[in-house]
């Protein structure tokens, strides 16, 4: 068992920094989702971290070593490739037994341990069929089962889930955590689905243009975001953005966009004028009073336990909500909404890095 | 519908077969050929029919695979359709020139094409470059060749002190067979090597293979019927390879090309029996050897066969 620390990692492909200046600890048995959208270099990252890539510069340890140098082999790690990587001219036995095989383990020591190894993921059945005529699920426990079998320290995955239908991608989240649980070892996993990352992560790194944007736990990602790309990657739907401005209004600060004003306290630190409200569907409510913005639906979308609702109250783009499916709602009704302004998030309208205010009393709810 | 589903079926048939016997029709007449005496080789009209129209001998196998003297040993005949011309002398050097350049082309050519593919050995354009190797007509090459390989001992000797020579020696023609037939190999076997998905060789070596390991029990065996293929390819063109041989060996090596060339007599012209004989002989170790990998002939070449 061991932790992984990667110390300051940049890897250059001819120009392109794939992955600048990465720093992590990683803590022994933790579960870590890396997340981004494609060439964010999150899987670049992992094959630094299994040395399948070399470091432009930079350091990899494993536990206390040092192992920057040192071959893949040596690295005693266990990875899940993208595409599973089975190999197809062997059967499921000799797959699951291929890396004991390589470090010349008795034959049948290694017929014993591949048949465990086989019933703890239910592959029994099928140790003598070629990976070819596997589903998509059967494959996905034959290259896990190939991996657990030599008790790796530092389990890698390359968005192992990704080949599957969408039932069965659940399904295999949850016992990807169970199989976490039992085995105890570190995991280090890589996605572009923040579903994914939210539902397994002990921790999520989010990655974008080879730079981590922010390390934390998965309700620390959801709920306080450090930039408007965090925050709009996380969550279905995505958080509302109202692009404005803050002034100052008298002795207040204030948010002003077309057709929508918030009032502020003052920033914690001072930025361009141009700013950008951030506010998730779910805080967004529809009231019957006044007091509110009034606004007109637009568009509805059912989800069957909630109903996402777009709202035009004036604005460039329409607001969604999400409410309770049990309040009945249609095209064209008139409604108040209000929003959870302790919720809100603001973002600097250039950087796009979050603006920490404290929230003024008494604003607009 | 199906009516004229079925009709097209027939249609196609009749093409197919059309087609079959225009392809086949010069190995018939071959085959034919090699089982007529002398008389009945260009009577006209052809004598089709074995048993119906000629009665077939074994005058032209017997004479090519003569055993014991040859002319030179009293068994000269008075007409030189009746004369044995031992043809084992050809069937040796054929078969160790050509097994020992294709085998050893593969190898090289394979372990190229893996360079070639993972790493980009000789950068982008370099396949292209190995090309146009084969651009060169070998007629081009041909007389270069002869001075070249008369004239290397003389440097050998001056340079090395050791006397080596490669003009009429079978190393001589090998080496020549290698590099002329290198190029095939390094590209077909890139094609195939390229098809096989890198995460499989990254997978083998993070469970603790080594490169060559990888190589022999992943990479390898993915690819065998692509090496199958390609040798059978680069057989076949060794075989019947006869302008560098002609050029570049007389009298020490012989090969089957070359001596089926001679077969020419000034009294009775050419000798088509025996020439028809020694076709058919040469044929048949390339059809034995297409039917023995026929299983990894249509995996090979459906290019790109690996299925994810």
């Amino acid at each position: 068992m061991a932790g992984l620390r990667l110390v300051n990692l940049t890897r250059r492909f001819g120009t392109v920094e794939a992955v600048r200046g990465v720093s992590l600890d990683i803590a022994d048995g933790e579960f870590v989702v890396f997340v981004g959208p494609s060439g964010s270099g999150k899987t670049t990252t992992l094959n630094l971290i299994a040395g399948l890539e070399r470091p432009t510069s930079g350091e990899v340890y494993i536990g206390d070593e040092r192992v920057t140098d040192w071959e893949a082999r040596d690295r005693n790690l266990g990875m899940v490739f993208q595409s599973l990587a089975l190999f197809p001219h062997m059967t499921v036995f000799d797959n699951i037994a291929f890396p004991l095989r390589i470090k010349r383990v008795p034959a049948a020591e290694i017929g014993e341990r591949v048949r465990a190894v086989a019933a703890t993921v239910h592959v029994e059945r099928l140790l003598g069929t070629r990976p070819a005529t596997l589903s998509g699920g059967e494959a996905q426990r034959v290259a896990l089962a190939r991996t657990i079998i030599v008790h790796p320290a530092v389990f890698l995955m390359d968005e192992p889930l990704s080949g599957l239908d969408a039932k069965l991608r659940v399904e295999m989240r949850t016992e990807l955590k169970r199989l976490h649980a039992s085995l105890g070892a570190t995991f280090v996993y890589v996605t572009h689905d923040q579903a994914e990352a939210m539902t397994m992560a002990d921790r999520i790194v989010v990655m974008r243009d080879g730079v981590i944007q922010q390390v934390g736990t998965p309700l620390a990602i959801y709920i306080d975001p450090v930039n408007r790309f965090v925050a709009g990657f996380f969550g279905v739907p995505a958080m509302n953005f109202v692009d404005g401005e803050l002034a100052r209004d008298g002795a207040t600060l204030t948010f002003r966009a077309p057709a929508l004003r918030v009032p502020v306290a003052a920033p914690a630190s001072a930025g361009t004028p141009a700013a950008v409200l951030g506010v998730r569907p779910e805080h967004v409510r529809l009231a019957d009073t006044a007091g509110g913005w009034p606004a007109t639906v637009s568009l509805t979308e059912t989800l069957g336990d909630e109903t996402l609702v777009f709202l035009d109250y004036g604005g460039p783009a329409s607001l969604v909500a999400k409410v309770d499916a049990e309040d009945k709602i249609a095209v064209g009704d008139r409604r108040v909404f209000t929003i959870r302004t302790d919720k809100l998030v603001f973002f600097d309208g250039v950087t796009g890095q979050r603006i920490r205010f404290l929230l003024a009393e008494g604003a607009h709810t | 519908m199906t009516r004229r589903r079925a009709a097209f079926g027939v249609f196609r048939h009749v093409v197919l077969s059309a087609w079959t016997l225009i392809v086949l029709f010069p190995v018939a007449w071959m085959v034919l050929t090699s089982f007529k005496d002398a008389g009945d080789w260009v009577s006209w009209p052809t004598r089709w029919f074995p048993f119906l129209d000629f009665e077939p001998t074994l005058l032209n196998y017997r004479q090519i695979f003569y055993i014991g003297g040859t002319t030179a040993s009293g068994e000269l005949r008075r007409e030189a359709s009746e004369q044995a011309y031992a043809i084992w002398k050809g069937v040796v050097d054929s078969g160790v020139i050509v097994t020992i350049a294709s085998l050893a082309s593969l190898v090289l050519g394979a372990a190229l094409a893996y360079a070639i593919s993972r790493f980009r050995t000789g950068g982008r354009n370099y396949p292209y470059t190995i090309l146009t190797v084969r651009m060169l007509p070998p007629i081009v090459i041909a007389i270069p060749m002869l001075i070249y390989y008369t004239s290397l001992p003389e440097f050998f000797r001056a340079v090395f002190n050791v006397r080596v020579a490669f003009f009429d020696t079978y190393h001589g023609l090998i080496l020549l067979y290698i590099v002329t037939t290198l190029p095939y190999v390094i590209w077909m076997m890139l094609a195939f090597i390229d098809a096989v998905p890198r995460e499989l060789e990254h997978a083998a070596r993070l469970m603790g293979a080594t490169r060559l390991t990888t190589l022999r029990v992943v990479v390898f065996p993915l690819v065998a019927s692509g090496m199958a293929v390609t040798l059978l390819f680069v057989f076949i063109l060794n075989w019947s390879e006869f302008l560098l041989a002609l050029t570049l060996t007389q009298p020490n090596v012989l090969t089957l090309p070359v001596l089926l060339n001679k077969f020419q007599s000034a009294v009775e012209g050419r000798l088509y029996g025996p020439q028809a004989a020694i076709g058919t002989v040469v044929t048949l170790p390339v059809v034995v050897f297409g039917l023995l990998i026929q299983k990894h002939l249509v995996k090979g070449f459906s290019f790109g066969m690996i299925r994810r």
